[in-house]
Protein backbone atom coordinates (compact mmCIF):
# COMPACT_ATOMS: atom_id res chain seq x y z
CA UNK A 1 0.00 0.00 0.00
CA UNK A 2 1.42 3.49 -1.00
CA UNK A 3 -0.97 6.11 0.52
CA UNK A 4 1.02 8.49 -2.08
CA UNK A 5 -1.33 7.33 -4.39
CA UNK A 6 -4.73 7.07 -2.48
CA UNK A 7 -6.74 10.20 -1.91
CA UNK A 8 -9.46 10.22 0.35
CA UNK A 9 -12.25 12.21 0.14
CA UNK A 10 -14.67 13.40 2.62
CA UNK A 11 -18.41 14.13 2.04
CA UNK A 12 -19.40 16.59 4.73
CA UNK A 13 -22.01 18.74 3.01
CA UNK A 14 -24.84 17.14 4.67
CA UNK A 15 -27.85 19.14 5.15
CA UNK A 16 -28.54 17.23 8.05
CA UNK A 17 -32.88 18.34 8.43
CA UNK A 18 -33.26 15.68 10.42
CA UNK A 19 -30.84 16.82 13.65
CA UNK A 20 -32.71 20.16 13.56
CA UNK A 21 -32.53 22.29 15.15
CA UNK A 22 -28.69 21.08 15.67
CA UNK A 23 -27.89 22.04 12.18
CA UNK A 24 -30.02 25.43 12.43
CA UNK A 25 -26.21 27.03 12.26
CA UNK A 26 -23.87 24.23 11.08
CA UNK A 27 -23.82 21.72 8.84
CA UNK A 28 -24.05 17.92 10.32
CA UNK A 29 -20.51 16.74 10.44
CA UNK A 30 -19.95 19.99 13.05
CA UNK A 31 -22.43 19.24 15.33
CA UNK A 32 -20.65 18.99 18.81
CA UNK A 33 -20.82 14.96 20.36
CA UNK A 34 -19.73 13.22 23.16
CA UNK A 35 -18.41 16.86 25.35
CA UNK A 36 -15.52 18.17 23.12
CA UNK A 37 -15.65 16.39 19.64
CA UNK A 38 -17.67 16.98 16.42
CA UNK A 39 -19.23 14.61 14.74
CA UNK A 40 -16.10 14.89 11.76
CA UNK A 41 -13.47 14.80 14.40
CA UNK A 42 -14.14 10.45 14.83
CA UNK A 43 -13.83 10.03 10.79
CA UNK A 44 -10.84 12.36 10.73
CA UNK A 45 -9.02 10.61 13.33
CA UNK A 46 -9.67 7.29 11.52
CA UNK A 47 -8.04 8.62 8.51
CA UNK A 48 -5.34 9.33 10.68
CA UNK A 49 -4.69 6.79 12.89
CA UNK A 50 -4.87 4.66 9.09
CA UNK A 51 -2.06 6.32 7.34
CA UNK A 52 -4.91 8.45 4.99
CA UNK A 53 -2.94 11.69 5.29
CA UNK A 54 -4.10 13.32 1.65
CA UNK A 55 -7.79 14.40 2.54
CA UNK A 56 -10.42 16.46 1.10
CA UNK A 57 -13.58 17.30 2.55
CA UNK A 58 -16.11 18.35 0.42
CA UNK A 59 -18.52 21.00 1.93
CA UNK A 60 -21.53 22.77 1.07
CA UNK A 61 -24.45 23.95 3.44
CA UNK A 62 -23.59 26.13 6.25
CA UNK A 63 -19.95 25.76 6.36
CA UNK A 64 -18.35 27.82 7.91
CA UNK A 65 -18.57 26.22 12.18
CA UNK A 66 -16.83 23.35 10.15
CA UNK A 67 -14.44 25.36 8.12
CA UNK A 68 -12.82 27.00 11.35
CA UNK A 69 -13.11 23.89 13.43
CA UNK A 70 -10.81 21.86 10.46
CA UNK A 71 -8.42 24.98 10.76
CA UNK A 72 -7.96 24.80 14.18
CA UNK A 73 -8.06 21.39 14.75
CA UNK A 74 -6.77 20.12 11.95
CA UNK A 75 -3.88 22.03 10.92
CA UNK A 76 -1.79 19.25 11.50
CA UNK A 77 -0.56 17.80 8.49
CA UNK A 78 2.42 18.52 6.83
CA UNK A 79 2.72 19.81 3.10
CA UNK A 80 6.55 18.73 2.76
CA UNK A 81 5.55 15.15 3.67
CA UNK A 82 2.56 15.15 0.90
CA UNK A 83 -0.13 15.11 3.16
CA UNK A 84 -2.80 17.44 3.19
CA UNK A 85 -5.92 18.59 4.52
CA UNK A 86 -8.10 20.68 1.91
CA UNK A 87 -11.88 21.99 2.14
CA UNK A 88 -13.38 22.68 -1.12
CA UNK A 89 -17.24 24.09 -1.02
CA UNK A 90 -18.68 23.46 -4.58
CA UNK A 91 -16.89 25.33 -7.33
CA UNK A 92 -19.47 25.29 -10.08
CA UNK A 93 -17.26 24.87 -12.74
CA UNK A 94 -20.16 22.30 -14.30
CA UNK A 95 -22.59 25.03 -13.90
CA UNK A 96 -24.68 27.12 -11.68
CA UNK A 97 -25.67 24.41 -9.31
CA UNK A 98 -24.68 22.69 -5.72
CA UNK A 99 -23.94 18.54 -4.99
CA UNK A 100 -26.87 16.81 -6.23
CA UNK A 101 -25.98 13.90 -4.61
CA UNK A 102 -22.89 11.98 -3.39
CA UNK A 103 -21.89 10.93 -6.80
CA UNK A 104 -22.26 14.38 -8.05
CA UNK A 105 -20.15 15.75 -5.78
CA UNK A 106 -17.41 13.55 -6.78
CA UNK A 107 -18.43 14.45 -10.83
CA UNK A 108 -18.17 18.20 -9.85
CA UNK A 109 -14.66 17.77 -8.67
CA UNK A 110 -13.63 15.85 -11.43
CA UNK A 111 -11.14 18.84 -12.19
CA UNK A 112 -9.64 17.98 -9.34
CA UNK A 113 -8.97 14.19 -9.35
CA UNK A 114 -7.49 15.31 -13.07
CA UNK A 115 -4.76 17.32 -11.00
CA UNK A 116 -3.87 14.82 -8.56
CA UNK A 117 -4.40 11.55 -10.39
CA UNK A 118 -4.57 8.98 -7.58
CA UNK A 119 -4.74 5.64 -8.18
CA UNK A 120 -7.13 4.87 -5.80
CA UNK A 121 -9.98 6.72 -4.40
CA UNK A 122 -11.39 6.62 -0.47
CA UNK A 123 -14.74 7.67 -0.17
CA UNK A 124 -15.88 8.54 3.24
CA UNK A 125 -18.80 10.48 5.41
CA UNK A 126 -18.44 13.20 7.68
CA UNK A 127 -21.22 12.52 9.76
CA UNK A 128 -20.76 8.46 11.43
CA UNK A 129 -19.27 7.42 14.56
CA UNK A 130 -16.98 4.42 14.66
CA UNK A 131 -13.34 3.39 14.73
CA UNK A 132 -11.54 1.73 11.35
CA UNK A 133 -8.59 1.12 10.17
CA UNK A 134 -8.97 1.56 6.73
CA UNK A 135 -5.46 0.48 5.67
CA UNK A 136 -7.24 -3.04 6.63
CA UNK A 137 -9.89 -2.87 4.06
CA UNK A 138 -7.08 -0.89 1.48
CA UNK A 139 -5.49 -4.30 1.67
CA UNK A 140 -8.22 -6.41 0.85
CA UNK A 141 -9.33 -3.71 -2.07
CA UNK A 142 -6.12 -4.84 -3.46
CA UNK A 143 -5.10 -8.45 -2.78
CA UNK A 144 -8.52 -8.78 -4.18
CA UNK A 145 -8.46 -6.40 -7.14
CA UNK A 146 -11.59 -5.13 -6.92
CA UNK A 147 -12.18 -1.74 -8.69
CA UNK A 148 -14.69 -0.80 -5.79
CA UNK A 149 -14.88 -2.30 -1.86
CA UNK A 150 -17.69 -1.22 0.10
CA UNK A 151 -17.66 -1.57 3.50
CA UNK A 152 -20.37 -3.50 5.28
CA UNK A 153 -21.90 -3.99 8.58
CA UNK A 154 -24.11 -6.88 10.25
CA UNK A 155 -27.24 -5.27 11.47
CA UNK A 156 -30.43 -7.04 12.61
CA UNK A 157 -33.08 -6.92 9.52
CA UNK A 158 -35.64 -4.97 11.92
CA UNK A 159 -33.09 -2.30 12.74
CA UNK A 160 -31.76 -1.96 9.19
CA UNK A 161 -35.46 -1.41 7.27
CA UNK A 162 -36.25 1.20 5.48
CA UNK A 163 -33.15 3.01 7.39
CA UNK A 164 -29.97 1.81 5.33
CA UNK A 165 -28.53 0.51 2.06
CA UNK A 166 -28.65 -3.57 2.30
CA UNK A 167 -26.65 -5.81 0.16
CA UNK A 168 -25.70 -9.25 -0.46
CA UNK A 169 -22.72 -11.25 -1.23
CA UNK A 170 -21.72 -14.77 -2.85
CA UNK A 171 -18.92 -17.17 -1.41
CA UNK A 172 -16.36 -15.33 -2.24
CA UNK A 173 -17.51 -11.61 -0.79
CA UNK A 174 -18.01 -10.23 -3.82
CA UNK A 175 -21.29 -8.25 -4.00
CA UNK A 176 -23.94 -9.69 -5.93
CA UNK A 177 -27.32 -7.63 -5.02
CA UNK A 178 -27.86 -4.10 -3.57
CA UNK A 179 -30.97 -2.13 -2.34
CA UNK A 180 -31.55 1.46 -0.91
CA UNK A 181 -33.51 1.31 2.37
CA UNK A 182 -35.47 -1.73 1.21
CA UNK A 183 -38.82 -2.33 3.91
CA UNK A 184 -37.88 -5.72 4.16
CA UNK A 185 -34.00 -6.23 3.93
CA UNK A 186 -32.82 -9.86 2.60
CA UNK A 187 -31.50 -11.69 5.61
CA UNK A 188 -27.63 -12.59 5.51
CA UNK A 189 -27.70 -16.65 3.90
CA UNK A 190 -26.49 -17.99 7.41
CA UNK A 191 -27.94 -15.85 9.73
CA UNK A 192 -31.41 -15.33 9.63
CA UNK A 193 -31.55 -12.44 11.86
CA UNK A 194 -28.73 -10.56 10.27
CA UNK A 195 -28.45 -8.46 7.47
CA UNK A 196 -25.38 -6.50 5.41
CA UNK A 197 -25.34 -3.08 6.16
CA UNK A 198 -24.01 0.00 3.15
CA UNK A 199 -21.96 1.73 5.76
CA UNK A 200 -21.09 4.73 3.25
CA UNK A 201 -17.12 3.60 3.21
CA UNK A 202 -16.11 3.12 -0.22
CA UNK A 203 -12.68 2.34 -2.10
CA UNK A 204 -12.69 2.97 -5.59
CA UNK A 205 -10.08 2.09 -8.49
CA UNK A 206 -9.75 6.10 -9.71
CA UNK A 207 -10.52 5.12 -13.11
CA UNK A 208 -14.04 3.23 -12.37
CA UNK A 209 -14.98 5.98 -10.00
CA UNK A 210 -14.84 8.38 -12.75
CA UNK A 211 -16.20 6.08 -15.53
CA UNK A 212 -19.36 5.80 -13.02
CA UNK A 213 -19.65 8.78 -12.23
CA UNK A 214 -19.49 10.52 -15.52
CA UNK A 215 -22.12 8.08 -16.98
CA UNK A 216 -24.45 8.38 -13.86
CA UNK A 217 -23.88 12.44 -14.86
CA UNK A 218 -25.25 11.34 -18.04
CA UNK A 219 -28.86 9.80 -16.57
CA UNK A 220 -31.84 10.96 -15.14
CA UNK A 221 -30.78 9.55 -11.65
CA UNK A 222 -30.68 10.65 -8.08
CA UNK A 223 -26.50 10.97 -8.61
CA UNK A 224 -26.38 8.56 -5.51
CA UNK A 225 -23.90 6.11 -4.69
CA UNK A 226 -26.07 4.20 -2.89
CA UNK A 227 -29.03 4.30 -4.76
CA UNK A 228 -27.36 4.59 -8.27
CA UNK A 229 -23.73 3.84 -8.67
CA UNK A 230 -22.76 0.62 -6.67
CA UNK A 231 -26.62 -1.09 -8.29
CA UNK A 232 -25.21 -0.18 -11.86
CA UNK A 233 -21.92 -1.39 -11.09
CA UNK A 234 -22.38 -4.49 -9.51
CA UNK A 235 -22.89 -6.44 -13.13
CA UNK A 236 -19.92 -4.93 -14.97
CA UNK A 237 -17.47 -4.75 -12.16
CA UNK A 238 -15.75 -6.05 -9.32
CA UNK A 239 -17.16 -5.24 -6.47
CA UNK A 240 -16.39 -6.80 -3.25
CA UNK A 241 -17.76 -5.90 0.56
CA UNK A 242 -15.17 -5.77 3.44
CA UNK A 243 -16.84 -6.57 6.59
CA UNK A 244 -15.97 -3.93 9.29
CA UNK A 245 -13.44 -5.04 11.87
CA UNK A 246 -14.15 -3.31 14.98
CA UNK A 247 -11.07 -1.56 16.60
CA UNK A 248 -13.65 -0.40 19.60
CA UNK A 249 -12.50 -3.46 21.39
CA UNK A 250 -15.87 -4.33 21.87
CA UNK A 251 -17.61 -7.63 21.04
CA UNK A 252 -20.34 -5.24 19.30
CA UNK A 253 -19.30 -3.52 15.97
CA UNK A 254 -19.90 -0.10 16.67
CA UNK A 255 -20.97 2.22 13.96
CA UNK A 256 -23.87 4.70 13.78
CA UNK A 257 -25.25 7.24 11.54
CA UNK A 258 -26.33 9.84 13.54
CA UNK A 259 -29.27 10.87 11.48
CA UNK A 260 -32.17 12.25 13.66
CA UNK A 261 -32.14 13.77 17.35
CA UNK A 262 -33.31 10.43 19.08
CA UNK A 263 -29.98 8.25 17.57
CA UNK A 264 -27.60 11.47 17.90
CA UNK A 265 -29.13 11.44 21.82
CA UNK A 266 -28.73 7.58 22.29
CA UNK A 267 -25.36 7.09 20.73
CA UNK A 268 -24.13 10.14 22.81
CA UNK A 269 -25.96 8.78 26.24
CA UNK A 270 -24.04 5.33 25.55
CA UNK A 271 -20.75 7.47 26.48
CA UNK A 272 -22.00 8.39 29.87
CA UNK A 273 -22.82 3.97 30.46
CA UNK A 274 -20.19 2.38 33.30
CA UNK A 275 -18.85 0.66 29.87
CA UNK A 276 -20.04 2.30 27.00
CA UNK A 277 -20.23 0.62 23.64
CA UNK A 278 -17.67 3.26 21.88
CA UNK A 279 -14.46 3.21 23.68
CA UNK A 280 -13.24 7.14 23.90
CA UNK A 281 -9.96 5.83 25.76
CA UNK A 282 -8.36 3.46 23.84
CA UNK A 283 -4.63 5.22 23.77
CA UNK A 284 -3.82 3.43 20.27
CA UNK A 285 -6.77 4.60 18.54
CA UNK A 286 -6.76 8.38 19.94
CA UNK A 287 -9.84 10.95 18.81
CA UNK A 288 -8.58 13.99 18.31
CA UNK A 289 -10.25 17.20 18.07
CA UNK A 290 -9.58 20.80 19.26
CA UNK A 291 -8.71 21.18 22.99
CA UNK A 292 -10.05 24.03 23.83
CA UNK A 293 -8.10 26.34 26.28
CA UNK A 294 -9.99 26.44 29.25
CA UNK A 295 -9.40 25.55 32.83
CA UNK A 296 -10.04 22.56 34.88
CA UNK A 297 -13.82 21.31 36.08
CA UNK A 298 -14.64 22.42 38.70
CA UNK A 299 -17.58 21.46 41.45
CA UNK A 300 -18.36 23.94 44.40
CA UNK A 301 -20.26 23.63 47.50
CA UNK A 302 -20.47 20.00 49.19
CA UNK A 303 -23.15 21.44 51.18
CA UNK A 304 -22.98 24.09 53.45
CA UNK A 305 -25.08 23.59 56.66
CA UNK A 306 -25.89 20.71 58.53
CA UNK A 307 -27.85 17.50 57.29
CA UNK A 308 -31.56 18.42 57.29
CA UNK A 309 -30.83 22.05 58.03
CA UNK A 310 -32.73 23.56 55.01
CA UNK A 311 -31.88 24.55 52.07
CA UNK A 312 -28.01 25.40 51.84
CA UNK A 313 -27.81 22.07 53.17
CA UNK A 314 -28.46 20.65 49.63
CA UNK A 315 -26.37 23.27 48.19
CA UNK A 316 -23.78 20.39 46.98
CA UNK A 317 -22.38 21.12 43.20
CA UNK A 318 -22.07 17.24 41.76
CA UNK A 319 -22.02 15.25 38.69
CA UNK A 320 -22.51 11.50 38.67
CA UNK A 321 -22.25 9.14 35.87
CA UNK A 322 -21.81 11.91 33.33
CA UNK A 323 -18.95 13.63 31.14
CA UNK A 324 -17.55 16.85 32.02
CA UNK A 325 -15.53 18.68 29.74
CA UNK A 326 -13.20 21.88 30.94
CA UNK A 327 -13.90 24.86 32.05
CA UNK A 328 -17.66 23.37 33.33
CA UNK A 329 -18.57 24.64 36.87
CA UNK A 330 -20.94 22.83 38.55
CA UNK A 331 -21.65 25.34 41.24
CA UNK A 332 -24.06 23.68 44.01
CA UNK A 333 -26.03 21.96 41.00
CA UNK A 334 -26.78 18.25 40.48
CA UNK A 335 -26.23 16.85 37.39
CA UNK A 336 -26.95 13.23 37.00
CA UNK A 337 -26.30 11.07 33.35
CA UNK A 338 -25.54 14.00 31.46
CA UNK A 339 -23.04 15.59 29.14
CA UNK A 340 -21.48 19.05 29.58
CA UNK A 341 -19.50 20.79 26.81
CA UNK A 342 -16.74 23.04 27.70
CA UNK A 343 -17.63 26.25 29.81
CA UNK A 344 -20.93 25.00 30.81
CA UNK A 345 -22.56 26.39 34.09
CA UNK A 346 -24.66 24.97 36.54
CA UNK A 347 -26.02 26.95 38.95
CA UNK A 348 -27.59 26.23 42.92
CA UNK A 349 -30.50 23.93 43.58
CA UNK A 350 -30.49 23.23 39.48
CA UNK A 351 -30.88 19.53 39.05
CA UNK A 352 -30.24 18.35 35.26
CA UNK A 353 -30.73 14.60 34.42
CA UNK A 354 -30.27 12.65 31.08
CA UNK A 355 -29.11 15.57 29.02
CA UNK A 356 -26.36 16.91 26.62
CA UNK A 357 -25.78 20.94 27.65
CA UNK A 358 -23.00 22.28 25.13
CA UNK A 359 -20.33 24.86 25.07
CA UNK A 360 -21.33 27.82 27.30
CA UNK A 361 -24.88 26.70 28.66
CA UNK A 362 -25.67 28.17 31.75
CA UNK A 363 -28.54 26.84 33.73
CA UNK A 364 -30.22 29.36 36.48
CA UNK A 365 -30.95 28.38 39.97
CA UNK A 366 -33.60 25.70 40.78
CA UNK A 367 -33.93 24.59 36.91
CA UNK A 368 -35.24 21.09 36.48
CA UNK A 369 -33.97 19.76 33.32
CA UNK A 370 -34.64 16.31 32.02
CA UNK A 371 -33.98 14.50 28.69
CA UNK A 372 -33.12 17.63 26.70
CA UNK A 373 -30.33 19.13 24.06
CA UNK A 374 -29.35 22.55 24.93
CA UNK A 375 -27.41 23.86 22.03
CA UNK A 376 -24.31 26.16 22.58
CA UNK A 377 -24.42 29.49 24.50
CA UNK A 378 -28.42 29.09 25.37
CA UNK A 379 -29.32 30.29 28.97
CA UNK A 380 -31.75 28.84 31.24
CA UNK A 381 -33.27 31.50 33.36
CA UNK A 382 -33.84 29.91 37.36
CA UNK A 383 -36.49 28.32 37.87
CA UNK A 384 -37.20 27.05 34.29
CA UNK A 385 -38.31 23.60 33.91
CA UNK A 386 -37.73 21.12 30.80
CA UNK A 387 -38.51 18.12 30.04
CA UNK A 388 -41.51 17.03 32.29
CA UNK A 389 -44.19 18.53 30.56
CA UNK A 390 -44.33 17.25 26.94
CA UNK A 391 -47.60 19.50 25.99
CA UNK A 392 -45.53 22.98 27.43
CA UNK A 393 -42.65 22.07 25.89
CA UNK A 394 -43.04 20.93 22.00
CA UNK A 395 -45.04 24.61 22.27
CA UNK A 396 -41.76 26.06 22.89
CA UNK A 397 -38.97 24.00 21.68
CA UNK A 398 -38.45 20.62 19.06
CA UNK A 399 -39.70 17.58 20.54
CA UNK A 400 -38.68 14.59 18.80
CA UNK A 401 -40.58 11.51 18.40
CA UNK A 402 -38.34 9.71 20.92
CA UNK A 403 -39.41 12.75 23.76
CA UNK A 404 -36.30 14.66 23.69
CA UNK A 405 -36.28 18.18 24.15
CA UNK A 406 -34.00 20.25 21.61
CA UNK A 407 -33.28 24.02 22.37
CA UNK A 408 -31.87 25.89 19.50
CA UNK A 409 -29.09 27.98 19.45
CA UNK A 410 -29.72 31.76 20.31
CA UNK A 411 -32.93 30.81 21.88
CA UNK A 412 -33.86 33.47 24.28
CA UNK A 413 -35.60 31.94 27.18
CA UNK A 414 -36.36 34.95 29.58
CA UNK A 415 -39.74 35.69 28.02
CA UNK A 416 -40.63 31.92 28.96
CA UNK B 1 -35.03 18.59 -39.66
CA UNK B 2 -32.16 17.44 -37.23
CA UNK B 3 -30.06 20.51 -35.69
CA UNK B 4 -26.43 20.29 -34.96
CA UNK B 5 -24.53 22.60 -33.38
CA UNK B 6 -21.03 23.42 -34.35
CA UNK B 7 -18.78 24.77 -31.70
CA UNK B 8 -14.48 25.95 -33.06
CA UNK B 9 -12.75 28.84 -32.78
CA UNK B 10 -11.66 28.60 -36.44
CA UNK B 11 -13.78 30.19 -38.76
CA UNK B 12 -12.44 28.26 -41.50
CA UNK B 13 -13.16 24.70 -39.72
CA UNK B 14 -16.82 25.95 -38.46
CA UNK B 15 -17.98 26.38 -42.38
CA UNK B 16 -16.21 23.51 -43.48
CA UNK B 17 -18.45 21.56 -41.43
CA UNK B 18 -21.37 23.66 -41.93
CA UNK B 19 -21.38 22.34 -45.87
CA UNK B 20 -20.60 18.78 -44.89
CA UNK B 21 -23.23 18.39 -42.51
CA UNK B 22 -26.09 20.51 -44.51
CA UNK B 23 -25.20 18.32 -47.56
CA UNK B 24 -26.33 15.62 -44.69
CA UNK B 25 -29.55 17.15 -44.52
CA UNK B 26 -28.84 18.95 -40.98
CA UNK B 27 -29.64 21.95 -39.75
CA UNK B 28 -26.23 23.67 -38.46
CA UNK B 29 -25.91 26.15 -35.77
CA UNK B 30 -22.13 27.93 -35.42
CA UNK B 31 -20.51 29.39 -32.49
CA UNK B 32 -17.02 30.26 -32.14
CA UNK B 33 -16.44 30.01 -28.47
CA UNK B 34 -17.72 28.20 -25.25
CA UNK B 35 -20.04 31.19 -24.54
CA UNK B 36 -21.70 31.93 -27.53
CA UNK B 37 -22.41 28.14 -27.69
CA UNK B 38 -23.87 28.43 -24.44
CA UNK B 39 -26.15 31.55 -25.51
CA UNK B 40 -27.32 29.35 -28.61
CA UNK B 41 -27.78 26.16 -26.31
CA UNK B 42 -30.23 28.89 -24.21
CA UNK B 43 -32.38 30.03 -27.24
CA UNK B 44 -32.94 26.85 -28.67
CA UNK B 45 -31.86 22.99 -27.93
CA UNK B 46 -29.95 21.47 -30.99
CA UNK B 47 -30.15 17.10 -31.44
CA UNK B 48 -26.47 17.41 -30.85
CA UNK B 49 -23.50 19.45 -30.12
CA UNK B 50 -20.00 19.08 -32.18
CA UNK B 51 -17.55 20.38 -29.82
CA UNK B 52 -13.75 21.98 -30.75
CA UNK B 53 -11.45 21.47 -26.89
CA UNK B 54 -8.64 24.02 -27.53
CA UNK B 55 -10.57 27.26 -27.59
CA UNK B 56 -9.68 30.84 -25.82
CA UNK B 57 -11.52 31.58 -22.94
CA UNK B 58 -13.49 28.60 -21.69
CA UNK B 59 -12.37 25.21 -23.30
CA UNK B 60 -14.52 22.43 -24.43
CA UNK B 61 -13.81 20.49 -21.21
CA UNK B 62 -15.09 22.93 -19.17
CA UNK B 63 -18.56 24.08 -21.34
CA UNK B 64 -19.25 20.27 -21.81
CA UNK B 65 -19.47 20.39 -17.96
CA UNK B 66 -21.69 23.63 -18.23
CA UNK B 67 -23.43 21.84 -21.23
CA UNK B 68 -24.80 18.89 -19.96
CA UNK B 69 -25.60 20.40 -16.37
CA UNK B 70 -27.84 22.43 -18.31
CA UNK B 71 -29.22 19.71 -20.55
CA UNK B 72 -27.66 16.09 -19.86
CA UNK B 73 -29.75 14.51 -22.94
CA UNK B 74 -27.99 16.23 -25.22
CA UNK B 75 -25.27 13.75 -27.60
CA UNK B 76 -22.29 15.66 -27.61
CA UNK B 77 -18.85 14.96 -29.76
CA UNK B 78 -15.88 15.82 -28.94
CA UNK B 79 -13.86 17.07 -31.66
CA UNK B 80 -10.40 17.80 -31.58
CA UNK B 81 -7.16 18.21 -33.38
CA UNK B 82 -5.38 16.37 -30.70
CA UNK B 83 -6.03 12.95 -29.37
CA UNK B 84 -3.97 13.40 -25.68
CA UNK B 85 -7.34 15.19 -24.18
CA UNK B 86 -8.48 11.42 -24.61
CA UNK B 87 -6.84 10.82 -21.23
CA UNK B 88 -8.91 13.59 -19.56
CA UNK B 89 -11.45 12.72 -17.35
CA UNK B 90 -13.80 15.59 -18.65
CA UNK B 91 -13.36 14.21 -21.76
CA UNK B 92 -15.41 11.00 -20.98
CA UNK B 93 -18.60 12.29 -19.98
CA UNK B 94 -19.13 13.35 -23.86
CA UNK B 95 -20.97 10.52 -26.06
CA UNK B 96 -17.51 10.32 -28.93
CA UNK B 97 -14.41 11.83 -29.24
CA UNK B 98 -13.09 12.39 -32.60
CA UNK B 99 -9.66 13.63 -33.95
CA UNK B 100 -10.23 15.81 -36.65
CA UNK B 101 -9.48 14.60 -39.78
CA UNK B 102 -10.34 16.06 -43.67
CA UNK B 103 -12.21 12.93 -43.90
CA UNK B 104 -15.78 13.18 -42.61
CA UNK B 105 -16.64 9.67 -43.17
CA UNK B 106 -16.33 8.62 -39.43
CA UNK B 107 -17.62 11.93 -37.89
CA UNK B 108 -20.72 11.73 -40.29
CA UNK B 109 -21.31 7.85 -39.26
CA UNK B 110 -20.99 8.85 -35.69
CA UNK B 111 -23.92 11.05 -35.80
CA UNK B 112 -26.12 9.10 -37.50
CA UNK B 113 -25.08 6.54 -34.36
CA UNK B 114 -26.31 9.12 -31.86
CA UNK B 115 -29.25 10.27 -33.35
CA UNK B 116 -30.56 7.03 -33.97
CA UNK B 117 -30.46 6.96 -37.49
CA UNK B 118 -27.81 4.46 -38.26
Amino acid sequence: MNPADTLTIILAGGQGERLAPLTKERSKPAVPFGGIYRIIDFTLSNCLNSGLRRILVLTQYKSHSLDRHLRHAWHIFNPDLGEFLDTLPPQQRMGDRWYQGTADAIYQNLFFLEDERPSRVVILSGDHIYKMDYSEMLEAHLARKADLTVAVVEMEVEKAAGQFGVLQVDREERICGFQEKPESPQPDPERADICLVNMGVYIFETEALVRNVVEDARRPTQHDFGRNIIPAMVNNFRVCAFRFADLNKKEQKYWRDIGTLDSYYEASMDLVQVEPLFNLYDKRWPIRTYPAFEPPAKMVFAGDGEIGSGESAQRIGVALDSLVSNGVIVSGGRVERSILSPGVRVNSYAHIEDSILFDGVDVGRHCRIRRAIIDKGVRIPPNTTIGFDPKADSRRFTVSPGGIVAIPKGENLSEA
Amino acid sequence: MKTILVVDDERNLRLFYEKELKEEGYDVVLAGDAKEAMDRLNQARPDLILLDIKMPGMDGLEALGRILSKDNSIPVILNSAYSSYRDSFMSWSADAYLTKSSDTTELKAKIRELLGMA
